[in-house]
This record gives C-alpha cells, structure tokens and sequence, in this order.
C-alpha cells in the first residue's frame, strides 16, 4: 500500500473508524515507513497541544451581567410568577373570587316584585298594596317564612325562622315565632346571611 | 444532566429566570471556551457568550426540546463566533476604560493565575502557539477543531451542531489536523 492511502488510514484510526485488521495493516506500514511514522507522530502531537489547551473560565460576574441585560418580564411573568410560588394563597384567591361572585349574583339578580316562599301559602293574608305579608293570628306556619321585597307581620305561630329581606318584620304579641326573626336591608347583611347560611349547612348539630 | 437541562429549559421557557440562571452556570465556560479559541480575545469572547446567552433566551420559544439543549446553544455560539469574524470590529485597548468615569480599565477584569513566573512564561508561549495555529485556520475548520478537541464533542453531535453530515465533518477535521500538524511540527 501506497504511503498516500497510509495517510488516509492514520486519520481514520485518529477518528476511531479502523477495525482489527486495518489496525494491523497500519502498524506494519508505520514499523517500516520512517516518514508515515513520523507523520503520525506529529498529528498526534498536534492533537495533544491543543487539547492541552488551557481551560479559561469567564469572568465571575458574567451570569449576573447577562440577567442584567435580559428584557424586563412582563406583567404576566411577573403575576404567573407570583402563583407559582403561592399555590394556597391561589386557591383562596380563586375560591373568594367565586363566593363574592355567586353572593353577589343572588343578591343583584333580584327584581322588585313581592316574593314570598312558606311550606304553607294558602294560610297565609298577603296584601299587595301595603307589600305586607300577614301570618294571621291563630294560624300555624310550618317551616320557614321568608319573603323578599317586603314586610311581615307575624300575628300567629311560626315553626321555623322568620326572614324579611330588604323589608321588616313585626312580630305582635300574640306571635309565637320557634326560629329567628331577621330583617335583611343591605348587601352586608346579605352576606352575612349567606355566610351563616352556608355554616348552618355545615354544622348542623350546632344550635 | 438531559432530564435536569429539560427540567430548566422548560422552566426557562415559561419565564423563570432563576431556571435560566442555572442553564447559564452550566454553559457559560464552555460557550466562552469556543468562544475564546474562535476570536483569540477574552473581550470578544465574552461579548460573544453575552449575545449567545441573550439570543437563546429570546429564543427559547421557539426551542424544540426533542433534541439536546447543547446542541441548540452550540449552533448559535458558533455561528455568532463565524459572523464575528466576517465583520471584524476595530480592535480596542485594554487601557480602555470599562465604564467611563470610574477609573476601571479592561486589565481589571482579566483574572491572575497565581503561578511563579518562569512557569507562567512556559504556558504562555505554548498557549500562544496553539492560539495562532488555530487562528490560522479557516473558520469552519478552526471552530469544528475546537468543537471536536477542545469541547470534546462527538462527531454526531458536531455534526447535528453545524448541521452538515459526518463525512464533511470527517474530511474537515481530517483537513485540520493536517494544517495544525505542518503549523506545530516545528515545536
């Protein structure tokens, strides 16, 4: 074999790509070729110079300085940021912000008109021109009464409790009311209403 | 070290700097190595990572994450380092100041290796040597030499880097090792 196809296979031995026998072919060549293996020699030592290449470290503060000249985050980064790191105070978050949203809801959704909600309807006088809603004495109320846009006037007996929301309630002596008697008027007692509406539920052993 | 560098990438993509502040830690030497042997200068060199790191992070969006994150930052490095030899800068000086008004010029930020200085005469010179035989090199010899011998890539992955297939990548490494070896016979 020719020296030049020598080179060739020197360079394929530096990559690695020989197998056994063109190993073997090669150090035949090079044991009798002074100028293949003197060749040889200096691409090996070529390779070891600039491996031996000294590693150079950058400055200490590169890191600091390329953080320094990043695009400032947005808003956006900055807020889904902020979640990430707090996932409880997020849920709290999202949980308030669908509680106010639903009380909230309830509360402005409703319109004017006299509504009354009672297990026992037909006992009960409703007078419209005055929104005056009269448990008439003698009667007995099962449940709960509740009436929106309007008063009560609670002459008889009540089993459960007595709501007015955004109207009174006037209990007269003769009344007997087993529950509560609440008049609602503005949004805060709304919640409060709601609120305690939703422990109640909860904790229904608690008188 | 793929898993944590996908973990980082990841986070780094969706705006974590702290995630983008490690991937930095983990590159900067290397991406400066290559840089450093490309130009020959510790400026440039670190001008060179700077616009490397900053161009990644504008691009993280756009990062394919099925293949290596090395490979990715590679290409960009390298192909800053090719751009930076087209259009050479006017050399600048050292006695420069680094910010005007504060007194600082470059020499400041050059790092001191303590060493005795018969030693540091040695290193020098053969530093020096294999610096100018590689700057002798073409370009797109010089970087796949420093991507094979200095960074110790592999050929597939210079060759995903540079994205040219393996024999070309053989035939210039072959090329040279060639030029080096008639640049340092005489040593």
């Amino acid at each position: 074999m020719e020296c030049r196809d020598m080179i060739c296979l020197i360079h394929e031995y530096l990559d690695g790509d020989t197998d056994e026998l063109a190993n073997l072919q090669l150090q035949t060549h090079i044991e009798s070729c002074v100028s293949c293996r003197q060749h040889m020699h200096e691409l090996q030592r070529a390779i070891a110079f600039v491996q031996s290449a000294s590693h150079i470290h950058v400055s200490s503060d590169f890191t600091a300085r390329v953080l320094a000249q990043l695009p400032a985050p947005t808003k956006a980064n900055l807020l889904s940021g902020w979640l990430r790191n707090h996932p409880f105070l997020t849920a709290a978050a999202v949980f308030l912000f669908l509680m106010t949203g639903s009380v909230l809801n309830s509360w402005f959704d409703q319109d004017d008109t006299l509504q009354v909600s009672s297990a026992n309807l037909d006992k009960l006088k409703i007078d419209r021109e005055r929104n005056v809603v009269v448990v008439p004495a003698g009667t007995n109320i099962n449940g709960d009464l509740v009436v929106r846009n309007g008063n009560i006037d609670v002459q008889g007996h009540v089993t459960g409790n007595v709501v007015a929301i955004e109207g009174k309630v006037f209990v007269a002596s003769t009344a007997q009311v087993a529950g509560n008697t609440e008049s609602i008027e503005a949004i805060v007692d709304w919640i409060w209403y709601e609120v305690k509406n939703i422990g109640n539920d909860l904790l229904p052993i608690l008188p | 070290m793929d898993f944590v560098e996908k973990r980082l990438t990841q986070r780094a993509k969706r705006g974590d700097r702290e995630a983008f502040a490690e991937l930095i830690e983990i590159y900067k030497d290397k991406i400066f190595q290559l840089a450093y042997r490309m130009v020959g200068n510790r400026q440039d060199a670190e001008d060179i990572a700077q616009e490397t790191f900053l161009r990644v992070y504008a691009n993280l969006h756009s990062y394919d994450d099925s293949y290596k994150f090395s490979t990715w930052i590679y290409r960009i490095a390298t192909n800053l380092c090719i751009d930076r030899g087209r259009k050479k800068r006017p050399d600048f000086s050292l006695d420069e100041e680094t910010e005007p008004g504060q007194g600082l010029d470059w020499y400041s930020r050059l790092s001191s290796n303590e060493r005795t200085p018969e030693d540091k005469v040695v290193t020098q010179e053969l530093q020096e040597t294999v610096q100018d035989a590689l700057s002798h090199l073409q370009p797109k010899y010089r970087s796949i030499m420093i991507l094979r011998y200095i960074e110790d890539l592999s050929l597939q992955e210079i060759s995903d880097i540079v994205k040219l297939p393996i024999t070309t990548i053989k035939t210039r490494i072959h090329r040279g090792r060639e030029a080096l070896r008639s640049k340092l016979r005489l040593m």
